[in-house]
């Protein structure tokens, strides 16, 4: 099951200790069934390793087609991709305000793909963006901006990241269960969206296809399409929904909210000086938003819920020339909140 | 002004093309809709219920380039014919707590359903069938009501949650405005105020034909090849976004979206222009002219955290998919232009910027606000009355075209009329009862120091005359009244003409108005007791609205070019309107003929002017076409000015002196 909310607690340790600092694990995998509650912690600023590889893997859609990706993947130990199983979308990372991160990025990308790693909004120290295939690249930086951030390959104009190497990076503050510092942006339950787009087409043929041919057909939320999103995000009624919206796609990309308005708190990681209540709210390309839903009492207006759903239409699955007369809608980008 | 024009050629021809509707409005609209701005359906009110009947059917779309689409779309059932389709759907205007209550009936091939984006409360289904997103009324003559309370104050969408990439370009869309409970005045709380007679809806939409074919047919199509050919405000396309609502060129896309505004004057509020993206695609629309003020997105008002207003102000604008905003327009002067006092040094258009088509013209640009040039030979409109067009339109250029041919499409004009509405001053001024003293009838256009002026109509007697005599012979009738009763003056003395009108022998009645009878000199000089002249106007269109007059001059004594102060005892003014319907033509033709019909108040009538200018506007209530002649006299307006003075005893000489006289109207 592909979901897209998170736990919190750190998953994987057990890294040597580096003189007097714990070398803590934050990074957290999507495991959890949706809706799950955040184990909150008082976090406090440490020393953070995450180690990925950008390797080649595959991708099931929710009508069964498999499709070639490039993707990001977890690995137990930096430089080495064995084993290493890419996930679309890469894998979700999670940091606290303050922390010193070390990310290290190997590139078991087909020959000829330098990988070019970049997170949007934070500066690295300086040094190398690149890794050639078969090398490794490290990025450190201090994570002192809380906040919700998209990871990327900017490799080959863009095809690496049409590929599918992209990912969601969170930086909590330091009070849990909050997005930012301010109280106003506290949350129950947390979500994460990273919206893209897939055409199976181009990912076929990643370095011959003709850009100008570039047609998606898979809209995807978390890497899958409905009815995969579902059952969706479970929050009850009263409670505060946090939505972090990572657009990873090529287009701007507008998510309505059906029964309930949502707040827009921040964009790109910072805060709005004037959030405000959207209905149809658009994500650039590239972009991050926050957003944060008050459940209401009543079911919504679906059997499922609060279709939370891609306005642009893009609620179909896979090809659609066939059907007379297409389309025939209740795929794609679509998933629900309910109690 | 602000002048924001790109050098875009706008339509400068409304007057001529006007002439080309059919009367009367398509069946969707309820009886008076007006012909510009937002039209709400009437639906019906039951205590704190509205209840709005809907059926999706399908239908056809006209556009500007000839093509005929097919299209899905709700219509209103209670429709004057019952269910006349329609698109975009009928505008639903509900007041905030009220209870809505929507109805629908599908005459679809397959499930059909509303949803109601950015209704917060719950909306409560009966009936149906339990669909993905909401509960759907099944196909071909299936049905589901929705219920739910109106929340926030705003401007909605209402769309279809069923088979939505399909059914959504398809056409099943519609408006919905919750109105604040503090009145149509507001578009949220009391920070909204705007102006209820300029309230606007722009509702954009786009349409694949090959689409709309394929679900005519029954053909295939593959909504990941989505190629919109048009674009659509409101359901229609430009040009034809500015006709008027119901225009019957238009029978199933009854909303026209031509925005309407004047400059603002003080007090005056703004318009209020409630935009909603129907379509799939986010469009950057893009208002020429004034900036509008972005004050709500999706019907909440944009704040701070400190409650503030946050609005922001554009001259470009992204809308997203789905989204809805609400804009106050205000059209600042900054040149404090007026026809009379501050006319801005424009010429009439280069003809280089003017695109002349049969006979009408597509000018672009300059002059503003200006009257109308000389024209080339067969082109008989520049503008109606001076007015300015800005195009308001998508700025993805290609939207902005009808199947990729420019311009069209997503676009509609934002007209600006010049303050208090269309200005004309008189073409000529005519003598029914006086002597020019001075002046010519440009005189009458400027409020300035120069006046038109008029004395009585003089005579003299040609036999001495007795105390008791009351037939008595003239030197001359030439510019006494025809017709009717009239007074004269023959020294100190009143007497009313009753009989021997246009001819030299009078019956008269002596010792009028307070005087007494005597007798007179032969040669005694014979006054008028009054002025009469009117003004001639021109070119007023068939059609025109609002119609108000306005006077300014003043009274002076004697009958020299020099105006001596009236000190006492001020003439007294009546100012009439030629009515053509009396009596036509000749029912104006001499100051007492049937026709003249004196301006209603207020200011109540007569009026006493003395040698200080006194203005004066009256209003002419409903329709004015009356008082806007036909056939022969098309577009001519007549304004008559009676001035009379009698001072018992002793009554003594005086002068007309008109100063401005001006016709304001809503064109049609």
């Amino acid at each position: 099951m592909r979901v897209h909310a998170w736990k919190t607690e750190p998953t994987r340790g057990g890294k040597p200790q580096i003189q007097k600092t714990i070398k803590r694990a934050a990074l957290v995998l999507i495991l959890v069934a949706a809706g799950l509650g955040v184990t909150g912690s008082v976090a406090s600023a440490a020393a953070v390793s995450i180690d990925l590889c950008a390797t080649t893997g595959t991708a099931t859609m929710a009508d069964g087609v498999t499709v070639p990706i490039w993707g990001f993947g977890l690995t137990a130990a930096a430089g080495d991709c064995a084993g290493v199983t890419p996930s679309l979308p890469g894998p979700a990372l999670s940091v606290n305000d303050g922390d010193t991160v070390t990310i290290s990025v190997t590139n078991a990308l087909p020959a000829g793909h330098d990988l070019s790693f970049e997170i949007p909004g934070i500066a690295f120290d300086p040094g190398p963006v690149d890794a050639a295939v078969g090398t490794t690249v490290t990025r450190t930086f201090i994570a002192n901006d809380p906040g919700t951030y998209s990871y990327q390959s900017g490799g080959s104009a863009g095809r690496q990241a049409a590929m599918g190497l992209y990912g969601a990076l969170v930086v909590r503050p330091s009070t849990p269960n909050q997005a930012y510092d301010p109280p106003a942006t506290a949350y129950d339950v947390e979500a994460l969206l990273v919206l893209s787009a897939l055409d199976p087409a181009f990912n076929a043929a990643p370095d011959t296809f003709n850009m100008h041919a570039y047609r998606a057909t898979y809209w995807l939320i978390n890497g899958t399409s409905y009815p995969d999103t579902a059952p969706g995000i479970t929050a009850a009624a009263g409670q505060r929904v946090l939505l972090r919206y990572v657009s990873a796609g090529y287009d701007n990309t507008t998510m309505t909210l059906l029964g309930v308005h949502q707040r827009v708190v921040a964009r790109d990681a910072r805060l709005l000086n004037n959030p405000f209540d959207a209905n149809a709210e658009t994500i650039p390309a590239g972009a991050t938003e926050d957003t944060i839903v008050t459940m209401p009492a009543g079911a919504g207006p679906s059997p499922h819920g609060y279709p939370l759903y891609n306005r642009q239409l893009h609620v179909t699955t896979g090809a659609q020339a066939g059907g007379s007369p297409a389309p025939a809608t209740g795929g794609g980008m679509l998933t629900f909140i309910h109690h | 002004m602000r002048q924001r024009a790109l050098r875009l050629a706008v339509a400068g021809t409304l007057a001529a093309g006007m002439a080309l509707l059919a009367p009367g409005h398509a069946e969707a609209l309820p009886p008076g809709a007006p012909k510009i701005g937002m039209v709400c359906t009437p639906g019906t009110v039951s205590g704190s219920t509205h209840t709005f009947n809907l059926v999706a059917k399908t239908g056809y779309i006209d556009t500007p380039d000839g093509n005929s689409v097919f299209m899905w779309s709700y219509a209103n059932a209670d429709a004057p014919d019952s269910g006349h389709f329609q698109t975009p759907g009928p505008v639903l205007c509900v007041t905030q707590g009220q209870t809505v209550v929507v109805n629908l009936t599908n005459t679809l091939p397959e499930p059909a359903s509303i949803v109601f984006p950015g209704q917060d409360a719950a909306v409560t289904a009966t009936g149906g069938v339990a669909g993905l997103l909401t509960t759907e009324a099944a196909a071909s003559s299936g049905t589901v009501s929705y219920s739910f309370t109106a929340g926030s104050p705003g401007t909605y969408l209402y769309e279809s949650g069923s088979n939505v990439a399909k059914q959504i370009e398809m056409g099943l869309y519609g408006a919905l405005i919750v109105r604040p409970s503090a009145g149509p005045g507001f578009a949220y709380g009391s920070t909204t105020a705007f102006d209820p007679s300029r309230e606007y809806l722009l509702l954009l939409s786009e349409i694949d034909p090959d689409l709309h074919h394929a679900v005519e047919t029954g053909g295939s199509y593959d909504i990941n090849a989505l190629h919109n050919r048009y674009f659509a405000v409101n359901g229609r396309e430009f040009p034809d976004t500015i006709q008027d609502n119901g225009s019957g060129l238009l029978p199933n896309q009854p909303y026209g979206s031509l925005v309407r505004v004047q400059p603002t004057l003080p007090g005056s509020a703004p318009a209020l222009v409630r935009m909603i993206n129907a379509g799939a695609l986010n469009h950057p629309f893009h208002p020429h002219g004034n900036h509008t003020t972005l004050i709500a997105q999706d019907g909440r008002l944009l704040l701070s955290p400190g409650g503030t207003s946050a609005s922001t102000e554009h001259f470009g604008e992204t809308i997203a998919s789905g989204q809805t905003q609400d804009f106050l327009l205000r059209w600042d002067d900054q040149d404090k232009w007026d026809p009379v006092t501050n006319q801005l040094p424009v010429p009439p258009p280069n003809y280089r910027n003017v695109f002349f088509k049969d006979s009408n013209t597509w000018y672009g640009g300059s002059p503003y606000l200006g009257y109308k040039g000389t024209l080339p030979t067969g082109v008989v409109s520049q503008n109606i009355c001076g007015e300015w067009y800005f195009p308001w339109h998508s700025h993805a250029l290609n939207e902005f075209t009808n199947f990729d041919e420019g311009f069209g499409g997503m676009a509609t004009l934002l007209r600006v009329d010049p303050p208090g509405g269309c200005f004309a001053s008189p073409a000529s001024a005519s003598l029914i009862g006086g002597v020019l003293n001075s002046g010519t009838v440009a005189n009458l256009g400027v409020d300035d120091s120069s006046y038109y002026v008029v004395n009585p109509r003089t005579t003299s007697r040609t036999s001495a005359t007795s105390a008791s005599q009351t037939s008595i012979t003239v030197a001359s009738a030439a510019g006494f009244p025809t017709s009717g009763a009239y007074y004269i003056r023959i020294d100190s003395e009143v007497l009313q003409v009753t009989g021997g009108q246009g001819t030299t022998t009078w019956t008269v009645a002596r010792g009028q108005l307070g005087t007494a009878a005597a007798t007179h000199v032969n040669g005694a000089v014979v006054t008028a007791l009054a002025t009469d002249w009117y003004a001639g106007f021109a070119g007023v269109p068939a059609g025109a609205g609002n119609l108000r007059v306005t006077y300014k001059g003043k009274n002076c004594g004697g009958t020299t070019t020099t105006c001596t102060a009236i000190a006492s005892n001020p003439p007294q003014q009546t100012v009439k309107i030629c009515n053509w319907t009396i009596a036509g033509a000749a029912g104006c033709s001499s100051a007492t003929s049937t026709g003249w019909v004196t301006l209603p108040p207020p200011p109540a009538q007569p009026q006493s002017v003395g040698s200080t200018d006194v203005s004066s506007t009256w209003t002419l209530p409903g329709s004015p076409a009356a008082y806007i002649g036909t056939g022969s006299n098309a577009g001519q307006v007549r304004v008559l000015v009676h001035t009379q003075r009698y001072t018992s005893p002793a009554p003594t000489a005086f002068s007309t002196w008109g100063n401005l006289m001006a016709l304001t109207y809503d064109a049609p």
